[in-house]
């Protein structure tokens, strides 16, 4: 039955990335920002919560919690800063992606983990390229056969946690010929061949770090993850890996618009609140419903892959770009609102608002999903050129 | 209780009860209907039969349910309103049209005397004989959303009360079996002031004025009503006199909109839905999706965006109707699924129309887009419009704001 109501365990899980959040994220919002890192304390309470693992298996190390309790953590961090979610310590999208991409024995040996890494951010994704090819369709770092094993060399882009991380999932073009259908996926870590690149200096969410990295490693033949070239796989990663995103995103929507409420009502302007304007409140409705309906959308899109609904992808074709959509829009009126005051680094929303167009770019873009959603409703076949976040279209962080 | 996103067993087999009775019964005489502005009374006498059998389905033209009889969490606003979704996809004038107490029901519900429910309601218990209808008459010619602001008075004269007015946009007005009209003692007493009858059909005094011409939903009827020295026995006040307090009138009026909102933003869904299905099929079946994108590519994401939006408007419909279910406050959440129900849905008519092309204005088959597109505006406008929304969300946004 359509229900909105969190089991105990789910509010006790809410409340507690809440008061995470409020305690060790908010007080340091700014600091994090121009340090352009977490704090040691951030980093430790991270990793003591386990939020960055909460819905990976058990059996890999992770939580087992569903996606419904990891879109209501995020949430609450993305209230109140997605950057520092994004920066949290642990596998980050490695961990899914390992999940998702690999086989159970793959997952198992690259994520359990037993040593002290836990606050280090210590896996990434290496998908991006900064450039499309000409030539051919796919992606310009190639994979080839080298002995035992796979020569993968190339240059990646938009990698977040690259300069920290010690192991990447690599993508490569593993068959040139089968462009975007010709993907292969790779282990390699960073003492195999693995180089990152500056760090970029990024318009939001610049806690976190996002570099390009040069690649040049032979790997034994185990380390190809056993669906990284199936396009429904590569669509499941980035759909569940997107709603993480989209989550912070509804976090920021929330945000922005109590943040907003309150300066409108506290403003005063010709004898009253600035918020007892129509022009005002009627915008603040807006975006109230933007955050709202953004939320159930990703509720509903959670619920789906934890009850492994046919209909998951679909629905999150739709909650992803909604959320990422919703977020730049709340950012957007919040810096509007409050008027010059606004584009002051003195109140968070002028933050809010250059992380809700980081965010977007987090995961693949609107574009990438409307093309998805339609196509899943007309009930073609996943076309991975369609589907897939590639250079072709828009590159994204991953 | 969870987080959940699918039907219940009872709401799914309704849905496909009514999705199939759309497709194979409704539809293809939905135009004819349209054109000939009304629905035939045996077949709303047959679909009445028909709906009965399916059991629930009776209960959609009743607008409402109570959700919190005993203060526990009851399923049966989300039901009614997966119904209503799925019957506006079929014909949301048949559904308007459809017998029973309609608007009139929450009112009565909500405000009426045991005694009083009990003699408006009986006349609905078994209409095998005849069928009958109720109405709801709050909007004048001069007041609409503005409640406070009605002129039409009431004067109580012996046990009488006298009523003098005109009621107009009331759906099913001409032919309900009784209106509840509301009324006021002096218009400077404000919300104070007003009364809320239960006016009967064939009282002297009482009288059909015109009958309305529309843009669409051309078919459900929606009727002037004039109260020249309307004499109305006290018996008929709701709730009886000692239960006008201050505000009690103006509140009995509000509550029915927090109840029947969310229903008319799952009306407006499944229109959006229709016209939805429709433009997608025309894509489908007359480009080649598969062809390199940037050639389609516009034409898909304008489908998605759709689709997307009304996919949004639908959750926050659930969500509003969620609350009441478990008895909690739903204005805001109501207003909100209305304000982004109506806007989401008339876009959806307005792009399926653009997307198949001059095919879009002429209707055929199960094809209405055109229909459609006339009925969803009004989506926006009856039961408040979406400025009006947006002026309750505001006030629940900001406690101290009382008025703009």
């Amino acid at each position: 039955m359509f229900d909105f109501t969190l089991t105990e365990e789910q509010a006790l899980l809410q409340s507690t990335a809440r008061d995470f959040a409020t305690r060790k994220l908010a007080p340091a919002m700014r600091a994090h920002e121009e340090a352009r890192g977490l704090s040691e304390d951030a980093r430790r309470a991270f990793a003591e919560l386990g939020l960055a693992t909460l819905s990976l298996p058990e059996a890999v190390g992770g939580q087992g919690l569903g996606m419904r309790e990891a879109v209501l953590c995020e949430e609450e961090l993305g209230a109140v800063d997605p950057g520092a979610a994004l920066a949290a310590p642990g596998p980050g999208a490695f961990g899914r992606a390992l999940v998702e991409l690999g086989s159970e024995e793959q997952a198992r040996r690259w994520l359990t983990r037993a040593d002290d890494a836990a606050s280090r951010t210590w896996g990434a994704v290496a998908w991006s390229e900064a450039r499309a090819l000409d030539a051919r369709a796919g992606f310009a770092t190639t994979a080839t056969r080298e002995g035992d094993g796979y020569r993968v060399r190339g240059h990646k882009a938009f990698v977040s946690g690259a300069g920290e991380a010690e192991v990447f999932v690599v993508f490569a073009q593993l068959d040139e010929a089968a462009g975007w259908g010709g993907l292969g996926a790779f282990v390699v870590q960073r003492a195999e061949g693995v180089t990152p690149g500056p760090r970029h200096r990024t318009l939001g969410l610049d806690v976190a770090d996002f570099s390009d990295v040069a690649v040049d490693a032979w790997l034994p033949a185990d380390r190809l993850l056993t669906r990284g070239g199936d396009t429904g796989a590569l669509a499941r990663f980035f759909a569940k890996q997107g709603l993480l995103t989209a989550a912070r995103a509804v976090g920021l929507c929330r945000a922005a618009f109590e943040v907003s409420r309150d300066y409108c009502e506290g403003r005063r302007a010709f004898g009253k609140p600035i918020g007892h304007f129509q022009a005002v409140a009627f915008k603040l409705a807006d975006r109230l419903m933007d955050a709202d309906s953004a939320r159930w959308l990703l509720w509903r899109a959670a619920w789906a892959w934890d009850c492994d609904e046919p209909t998951a992808l679909r629905h999150s074709a739709q909650a992803i770009p909604a959320a990422l959509e919703a977020a730049m829009r709340c950012g957007d009126d919040a810096v509007q609102l409050h008027g010059g005051a606004g584009f002051m680094r003195d109140y968070p929303v002028e933050k809010m608002m250059r992380d809700a167009k980081q965010l977007s770019l987090c995961a693949p873009t609107s574009t990438t999903w409307d093309q998805l959603a339609t196509a899943l409703d007309l009930d073609l076949p996943l076309d991975p050129a369609l589907a897939l976040p590639t250079p072709e279209t828009q590159p994204i962080f991953t | 209780m969870t987080i959940d996103f699918s039907f219940t067993k009872k709401q799914r087999a309704l849905r496909d009860a009514i999705d199939s009775m759309g497709r194979h019964v409704v539809r293809p005489q939905s135009l004819s209907w349209d054109q000939n502005k009304a629905v035939p009374t045996e077949f709303l006498r047959n679909f009445y039969q028909m709906a009965q059998g399916m059991g629930g389905a009776g209960h959609l033209g009743s607008g409402d349910e109570p959700a919190r009889e005993a203060g526990r969490a009851s399923e049966t606003n989300r039901t009614v309103m997966a119904g209503a979704e799925a019957l506006a996809w079929c014909d949301a004038a048949l559904m308007l049209t459809l017998p029973g107490p309609g608007l009139g029901a929450p009112p009565v519900r909500g405000s009426g005397t045991p005694e009083q429910r009990r003699r408006f309601f009986s006349i609905f218990e078994d209409m095998s004989d005849e069928l009958r209808w109720g109405a709801y008459g709050l909007t004048e010619p001069g007041a609409g959303s503005d409640v406070a602001g009605i002129r039409t008075t009431c004067r109580k004269d012996g046990r009488d009360w006298v009523l003098n007015g005109r009621k107009c946009y009331i759906t099913n007005g001409a032919r309900a079996s009784w209106v509840v009209v509301f009324a006021t003692i002096d218009p400077a007493l404000g919300r104070a002031g007003h009364r809320a009858f239960v006016v009967e059909k064939g009282t002297p005094g009482f009288s059909v004025g015109r009958i309305e011409d529309k843009m669409g939903l051309r078919a459900s009827e929606t009727a002037e009503l004039v109260l020249e020295d309307c004499r109305v026995p006290e018996e008929n006040l709701l709730g009886g006199e000692e239960s006008y307090g201050s505000k009690e009138g103006f509140m009995a009026a509000m509550k029915t909109f927090d109840n029947t909102r969310p229903l008319v933003a799952a009306m407006a869904c499944g229109i959006g839905r229709a016209a939805y299905e429709v433009a997608r099929d025309f894509v489908k079946a007359n480009y080649v999706m598969t062809r390199p994108i940037p050639r389609y590519a516009a034409i898909a994401e304008r489908l998605a965006r759709i689709d997307r939006r009304l996919q949004a408007a639908w959750l926050l419909c659930w969500r509003a109707a969620s609350l009441a279910d478990h008895g909690e406050p739903n204005a805001k959440e109501a207003s909100m699924c209305k304000a982004a129900a109506g806007e989401a849905a008339i876009a959806a008519c307005v792009e399926a129309i653009e997307l198949c092309g001059a095919t879009g204005t002429i209707s055929t088959e199960q094809r209405f887009v055109e229909k459609w597109f006339r009925d969803i505006k009004v989506y926006d406008i009856f039961e408040g419009t979406g400025q009006i929304q947006r002026v309750v969300i505001s006030k629940r946004i900001f406690p101290g704001l009382h008025g703009f």
